[in-house]
């Protein structure tokens, strides 16, 4: 910011340009040795990353700061079609996202990336992680439509790449397929949107839409929002999440959860908040949207024992989370509640900045849980708090600022949106009331499991003995994968404990609590409570074996396991979990006393690939049969329907005319 | 800031802590009574706790740094709690202290280390109890939220202290039906937070009917006495805003010694009568099996959104 204000805001669109220059060359370098498995190479190009996100958090944190607009044209191929970019407010905090995020995962990658034994592929890893980031950073900052849906594309393809990192594994094809299927949907129903708007404004100018019929403006919201939802993964559109993001490299794993569906958040407030005029049952709409998937994200990610499927899951909830928010801005300001609404929205941003920060750093740091152990099953780790003691310090602070705990970050963007459900009596129709209402125990629900769900992973991961060997070996990790997620730790403190600074230096007057005032509380009575202990109590310390009814020298297979934590809440929520539960048992004598053999199984159908996907690709799997029989591979045949084609289309275009 | 509020800050913890130890054993006895039992002196609690001061503490050599920083955690994380229920005095309102999510959090603070101080040590009981009250709090959190939105729904605002100073000023207030509705589920809420029968038996260390009980198990010395301390403040905290909402007789709201003084011996004795019928409640009934419970949570919501729905049509 300093660099900023010296230069003032003349420099301001330099110092942009440069930034993504900056990007660019960082992202082509690797691809110069591509071939020669050189290290300095890939750490000059990472050192590049890191310098272009600071040069780029300072010009978006200016802009955001100040409020200004910054707008560069950088390209143009017709006077319709450029590409230009801006940074307004909104963009500027996506790109202060952006940089922040990459910076941290920039210095982790350079320990990470080496840990690979293809040459080329360690390269692209680093290469392609630079086109990555810089699309998602031109997507939020495109100016028009017609720069938006390039960069999109060139994000999800280059994340694509990404997630086959390790494709000669079967699991990883098949994610990358699904994912590469469900973007393109995405983009499909996205360009149809850009379409229809362009057909309205006559420019692709991102900004603002002329006056049209609002059912055409209905249209056009309903191919936004379930193009954008596709790809920020919210439910039923979410499928493809859990497969994609754990199957890629920790790094970007991070960098998909914690920014690619903040991208698409981006797009949907972009045209809600400025395109759009909205309507109050979009708002409605909006809203069951996030509930919904707030509420089954987190139910399945309590279930999950892969460590990075549940952070995935956990994704989806957060989503859900953010669009809770912007749904109730859009209710409150259709119902003439201005303030309220300003509550929902900042809610849905902090919690949309803060998720960012958090999740990549929980998936930075259960990276370098895999990295040390080997494994993503939770159930094989355990005891690592003495074996990884930085990562699990890191990993502790997200998980609580996750958890949504006082007086960390992510307490403060769900705190707000509390607070506008809480203030909904001043709506006046009772029944959004009393959709309300419901929706706030919904909502409830969902950060209490959220706090059950990561007492489960941080204690599986972490606490107690090891229950195998691998997790036994495991050491800590490399410095640079140590460094990264301690910068996003202690980020996740200070913007909690911040907060209301941070809402009154931008301008917003929000009642949230004064955090600071209770971090320093806390601290009070900490040093009050510690003293008081030193002067009252004896201060003996012993350290013996835990107890365990007798049984000397336990080990890792008698603690409780992620299983067997989670089992209460899957038990009570069966309706939702849809397990089934089948056994059968002998015996050996006629009174059913001796027991002889059983068998017992738990499962778990998978409700929404069941009923939704396998349908839809069952029904498109029929229908090209149908038509494959057209291609008889004769060809006479083909222009027999050439020729057929011609006359259909003639008569057609006669008839019409 | 003001100084009377750095002094309500001071009392208000200095008294809650004072207090707190009484009620636990005031429940004991009366539980005691009803069984034709003598049961402890009335000051048990607070021998315990000078006892436990001057034991040793003894970690499991598998414990961390979570352990350790625990028992600190939940102290400090419920007398921060502490600030937001005024028990004898409410001051006038300081910037977001008061607010009922906060306070809901606060107390979610010392839930998640305790849950995770009893999967640290490795011992099963520990495990199991972490599973047990992270699940029972998670179905419990609905009606919790709902139980404050309908004070909120009905006060118009979501300060504790804004509320306690409406139902101070006008304790004809308390002939509103929905406070009566809403006083319901809170007293439930009470039950399930402070881990009582039926949904828990502070008094056995069974595993089947164990939970609060069983995540402590392998806390010692003054870091018991710090847990056992804090659970028994936490206790005071919500017995405080059931007690302020429904009877805020005598509660003081400008700043006097003589109110004040008035206010805090009104509010020991409301307390105890709110902790003697905690007491006859746990004795009259059984403890109910864990997957049960849900139907009682139930109960305690549907009573909750009634009361929203007198507020709201």
């Amino acid at each position: 910011m300093t660099l900023g204000l010296f230069w003032g805001w003349i420099m301001l669109e330099n110092l942009f340009f440069a930034g993504l220059v900056a990007w660019f060359a960082g992202a082509t370098l690797p691809l110069i040795s591509i071939s020669s498995d050189s290290k300095t190479f890939r750490r000059i190009s990472l050192g590049i990353y890191a310098i272009a996100s600071l040069l780029l958090a300072d010009v978006s944190l200016f802009a955001a700061y100040k409020n200004i607009t910054i707008a560069i044209t950088i390209y143009k191929i017709l006077p319709q079609i450029q590409f230009s970019f801006m940074l307004d407010r909104l963009s500027a905090l996506f790109v202060l996202m952006i940089s922040v995020v990459s910076l941290c995962a920039s210095i982790y990658s350079v320990g990470y990336v080496e840990h690979g034994h293809h040459k080329v592929r360690k390269n692209l890893l680093v290469s392609l992680m630079g086109f990555f980031i810089l699309s998602m950073i031109l997507v939020v900052s495109s100016a028009n439509t017609f720069a938006f849906i390039f960069f999109w594309e060139t994000m999800s393809l280059s994340s694509f790449f990404l997630v086959m990192y390790e494709y000669e594994k079967k699991e990883t094809r098949k994610a990358g397929i699904f994912y590469f299927a469900m973007t393109q949907l995405s983009t499909v129903f996205l360009i149809t949107a850009f379409v229809v708007l362009y057909a309205i404004n006559g420019s692709f100018d991102i900004r603002h839409t002329a006056f049209a019929d609002p059912s055409l403006l209905t249209a056009v919201f309903l191919l936004l929002f379930v193009g954008f939802s596709i790809k920020a993964g919210v439910i039923p559109f979410h499928k493809w999440l859990p497969y994609a993001h754990p199957a890629s490299p920790s790094n970007i794993s991070a960098l998909m959860s914690g920014l690619m569906i903040k991208v698409a958040i981006y797009g949907m407030m972009r045209f809600l908040l400025f395109a759009l005029a909205p309507e109050l049952w979009w708002g409605i709409l909006v809203l069951s949207a996030g509930i919904i998937s707030a509420i089954l994200g987190v139910i399945y990610a309590m279930k999950e024992n892969d460590l990075k499927r549940l952070l995935a899951y956990s994704s989806i909830e957060n989503i859900g989370v953010v669009l809770v928010g912007l749904g109730l801005y859009l209710i409150f300001s259709q119902s003439g509640l201005p303030s309220l609404a300003i509550l929902g929205l900042a809610g849905a941003l902090f919690h949309a900045f803060n998720h960012a920060i958090f999740k990549s750093l929980l998936f930075l740091t259960s990276g370098s849980v895999v990295y040390s152990t080997g494994t993503r099953n939770i159930e094989e780790m355990g005891g690592l708090v003495h074996r990884m003691p930085f990562t699990a310090i890191s990993f502790f602070i997200g998980a609580l600022s996750i958890s949504a705990l006082p007086p960390l970050s992510g307490f403060v963007g769900e705190f707000l949106i509390f607070q506008s459900f809480l203030d909904s009596h001043a709506l006046a129709d009772p029944m959004l009331r009393l959709l309300m209402v419901t929706c706030l125990s919904s909502f409830a629900l969902t950060s209490a499991l959220a706090a059950a769900c990561f007492v489960k992973a941080f204690g599986a991961v972490f606490l107690a003995v090891p229950r195998t060997e691998n997790a036994q070996k495991a050491h800590e990790v490399p410095k640079s994968m140590i460094a990264g997620p301690i910068i996003l730790a202690a980020l996740c403190v200070v913007l909690g404990i911040f907060s209301r600074q941070i809402f009154k230096s931008l301008g917003f007057s929000i009642d949230s609590p004064d955090l600071f005032f209770i971090g320093v509380f806390l601290i009070a009575s900490y040093a009050l409570t510690f003293a008081v202990l030193r002067a009252a109590s004896s201060g003996k310390v012993r350290i013996s074996e835990t107890w365990g009814c007798g049984i000397i020298s336990q080990n890792g297979r008698m603690e409780y396991t992620a299983s067997g934590f989670a089992q209460p809440l899957v038990r009570m929520l069966k309706a939702i979990y849809r397990t089934e539960e089948r056994s059968e048992r002998k015996f050996f004598d006629s009174q059913s006393s001796i027991f002889k053999e059983g068998k017992a199984e738990m499962r778990l159908m998978q409700f929404f690939e069941e009923y939704i996907y396998m349908p839809i690709a069952r029904a498109v799997n029929t229908a090209s049969k149908a038509v494959a029989h057209l291609q008889t591979g004769s060809l006479d045949d083909y222009i027999a329907y050439t020729f057929v084609a011609v006359v259909v289309l003639l008569l057609v275009v006669g008839w019409i005319i | 800031m003001n100084w009377p509020f750095l002094i309500y800050i001071f009392v208000n913890a200095a008294f809650a802590l004072l207090i707190s130890p009484f009620y636990m054993s005031l429940i004991k006895k009366i539980k005691a009574w009803t069984q034709r039992r003598k049961g402890p002196p009335l000051f048990q609690t607070y021998y315990n706790i000078a006892k436990l001061m001057k034991k040793e503490v003894v970690y499991s050599s598998n414990s961390s740094w979570i352990m350790r920083t625990t028992p600190y955690a939940n102290m400090i994380a419920v007398l921060a709690a502490a600030m937001f229920v005024p028990l004898a005095f409410v001051p006038q309102g300081f910037d977001g202290v008061g607010n009922i999510i906060l306070f809901v959090y606060l107390l979610a603070v010392a839930r998640f280390f305790m849950a995770l101080s009893g999967l640290d040590a490795g011992s099963t009981f520990g495990g199991m109890g972490s599973s047990r009250e992270m699940s029972l709090s998670a179905i419990i959190e609905p009606t919790t939220i709902v139980v404050f939105a309908a004070l909120a729904f009905t006060f118009k605002t979501t300060n504790l202290h804004e509320i306690f100073t409406e139902t101070a000023k006008f304790p004809a207030f308390v002939m509103n039906p929905s406070l009566f509705l809403i006083s319901i589920p809170l007293f439930l809420v009470i039950i399930v937070e402070t881990a009582r029968v039926p949904v828990d038996n502070p008094e056995t260390h069974l595993e089947l009917t164990m939970i609060h009980e069983a995540m402590i198990l392998e806390q010692s010395g003054r870091n018991l006495a710090l847990m056992e301390l804090s659970s028994a403040v936490k206790q005071t905290l919500l017995t405080g805003v059931l007690v302020n909402v429904l009877m805020p007789w005598g509660l003081a709201t400008e700043f006097t010694l003589q109110a004040i003084l008035f206010s805090m011996l009104a509010f020991f004795a409301k307390a105890a009568a709110i902790s003697i019928i905690i007491g006859l409640f746990e004795s009259a009934l059984a403890k109910i099996r864990l997957f049960l419970l849900p139907h009682i949570f139930m109960l305690a919501f549907f009573l909750s959104v009634l009361a929203i729905l007198l507020e709201v049509f």
